[in-house]
């Protein structure tokens, strides 16, 4: 699956923050989108994941504009996962349970534990385990569907660095098995693992690295 | 089934207080149905005991006020297809030391509707009393009725409350001490499909009165509307309530939840399927708050029936039809009072998951 960006423009009340952002995403690609605070990562990490309609520009998924799909929760169902700097847990339910919560078929839940080294902790809740095992079961859950496509922003914001590293693997892992990642993040020990970088600043691509 | 309830006991300070909101509107809903159905239900049962048509004075607007000629009771007995015809007083009066109790001036002939449970039925000059209020007064031997005192003769039980609680005294009694003839005479036919005709005879006896069946008579009885009115609106007023208390405890817990149905929306999940969870988590608690408003109800009934104070003239009747309409009330309660806060939580924006992180 190809992403293509052009000419996005957004703005939060009188302020621009992205202004005329173009860019191409390769499936299968591990993709990190850095800059400073405030540099419209986030936003432009926001519009590309369907999330954040532009002020301006658009948004294509093959090809096909975003805008004009019709159901944009089930096409974000079948081809989309998240993982944010918080966790988001809900803290009812197990790990297994959040992992299935939007699963449309339960088979990849156990693959997935097994893989992401939290097989054992699939019955305990959120608050039971430490913060790196809550971020492997939120990156359960955004690959239970098997995405086309990962978004993560800042997902390595609330662990430490041993912890942070391990994720960057777990995304370069999962990515060379055919699964893209899209990761906006100020940590610039991504540019180790990811294959393009996409640097932001004051709203508009400064320069792209592969 | 299992992530609602797992839900709601983690938000469980905030589903009891949904619980208690439905509970009690549940309960009111209930009560207020229950009492005013068992008012209405029980003077119906006293008028059809022996009644399938009954006669009044013309124009009335409650049978306490009627006033017709007693001597009407001989000349209906004798018009054909009449099996039993029997004049009544109705009236109230206090009893020493009971500021106000029924009495039932009544024809000899109807005195067998009220079954004895001790002693005999009374002679001019004494009365026999209800069961309830035999016990209420602490088994006396005479009462002063409106200053004027009688023997007690017998005791009867009687299943409608406000037979079982009043007195009956003979119709030439009755009639001193309310100053009129009779206030009805009770009709009982030998065949119902004669009743039109029946009641056309009757009411050429005299001008001043008016005959029905039965049955219509309840149908076009004002003070039953009456009371059925207030139940209603009282009814709909707990019922708004309970609409209103669901709607402000959704809208918190639904703002407690933000981050929780951000989450579903990233991940695809529809806003119909998020609206769906919500209400089905609020029908549980409508389920066990109707179970639990419908274990109350009967309590306080019971308790009321008991109660000395309300002499067994409250006797609340939860019946199955009764049963059927508070729980779809109570569902459409539960449905309609989560629906907006359910729609505002499928609309919660997952960017602000995000950019914010204040969800």
């Amino acid at each position: 699956m190809t992403i293509e960006a052009l000419g996005l423009e957004h703005f939060y009340g009188r302020d621009k923050v992205l202004n005329g952002v173009d860019v191409t995403i390769d499936a299968g690609s591990f993709t990190a989108i850095i800059g400073e605070s405030g540099s419209g990562k986030t936003t432009l990490l926001s519009i590309l994941s369907t999330l954040l309609q532009p002020s301006a520009g658009i948004v294509k998924y093959d090809g096909k504009i975003v805008s004009e799909l019709g159901n944009i929760d089930r096409f974000r169902r079948h081809n989309i996962g998240f993982v944010f700097q918080f966790h988001y847990l809900i803290s009812y339910l197990t790990l297994r349970e959040n992992i299935a919560l939007g699963a449309m078929e339960e088979s990849r839940i156990e693959t997935l534990l097994h893989s992401l080294g939290i097989s054992k902790l699939s019955h305990r809740y959120s608050d039971e385990v430490s913060g790196g095992e809550r971020q492997r079961a939120a990156i359960a859950r955004a690959l239970v569907n098997a995405p086309s496509v990962v978004f993560a922003d800042e997902p390595t914001g609330s662990l430490d660095s041993k912890n942070a590293l391990g994720v960057y693997e777990l995304f370069r892992g999962f990515s060379c098995a055919g699964t893209g990642f899209v990761v906006a993040s100020h940590d610039k020990k991504i540019a180790d693992y990811a294959d393009i970088i996409i640097e932001m600043e004051d709203g508009v691509v400064k320069d792209i690295t592969k | 089934m299992i992530t609602p309830l797992k839900a709601l006991r983690k938000n469980r300070f905030k589903t009891s207080l949904i619980f208690l909101s439905m509970s009690v509107s549940i309960a009111a809903i209930f009560l207020i149905s229950a009492i005013s159905g068992g008012v209405v239900s029980m003077y119906s049962a006293m008028l059809k005991t022996d009644g399938d048509i009954i006669v009044t004075q013309k124009g009335i607007a409650d049978t306490f006020f009627s006033d017709i000629n007693r001597s009407l009771n001989d000349s209906i007995l004798q018009i054909e297809g009449v099996k039993v015809s029997s004049a009544m007083i109705l009236g109230a009066a206090p009893v020493d030391p009971l500021p106000i109790v029924g009495i039932y001036g009544v024809s000899e002939n109807r005195f067998k509707s009220y079954p004895l449970k001790e002693g005999r039925y009374p002679k001019v000059g004494e009365v026999m009393l209800g069961s309830k209020i035999y016990e209420t007064l602490k088994h006396p031997r005479e009462v002063i009725i409106s200053k004027k005192e009688f023997q007690v003769s017998g005791v009867f039980k009687s299943r409608i409350g406000f037979e079982d609680g009043g007195v009956v005294m003979n119709l030439s009694d009755g009639g001193e001490l309310f100053h009129k003839s009779a206030s009805i005479v009770l009709v009982s036919l030998e065949d119902l499909g004669q009743s039109d005709e029946i009641i056309g005879k009757i009411n050429t006896l005299d001008a001043q009165i008016e005959a029905k069946t039965t049955e219509s008579f309840i149908e076009q009885y004002n003070q039953f509307k009456i009371i059925q009115t207030s139940s209603d609106v009282i009814g709909a007023m707990a019922f708004l309530m309970g609409i209103l208390g669901i709607v402000s405890m959704m809208s918190m817990v639904v703002s407690d939840r933000k981050a929780e149905f951000g989450i579903m929306r990233s991940i695809g999940l529809s806003s119909t399927a998020i609206i769906l969870k919500l209400l089905g988590e609020t029908l549980i608690i409508a389920i066990v708050a109707y179970v639990v408003a419908l274990g109350v109800s009967f309590g306080v009934l019971e308790l009321i029936e008991h109660a000395d104070k309300f002499q067994g003239y409250i006797n609340g009747e939860i019946t199955s039809a009764l049963m059927i309409q508070v729980f779809v009330i109570s569902v459409v309660m539960a449905l309609v009072g989560t629906f907006l806060p359910a729609l505002y939580a499928s609309r919660i924006d997952p960017v602000s998951l995000i950019q914010r992180g204040d969800v």
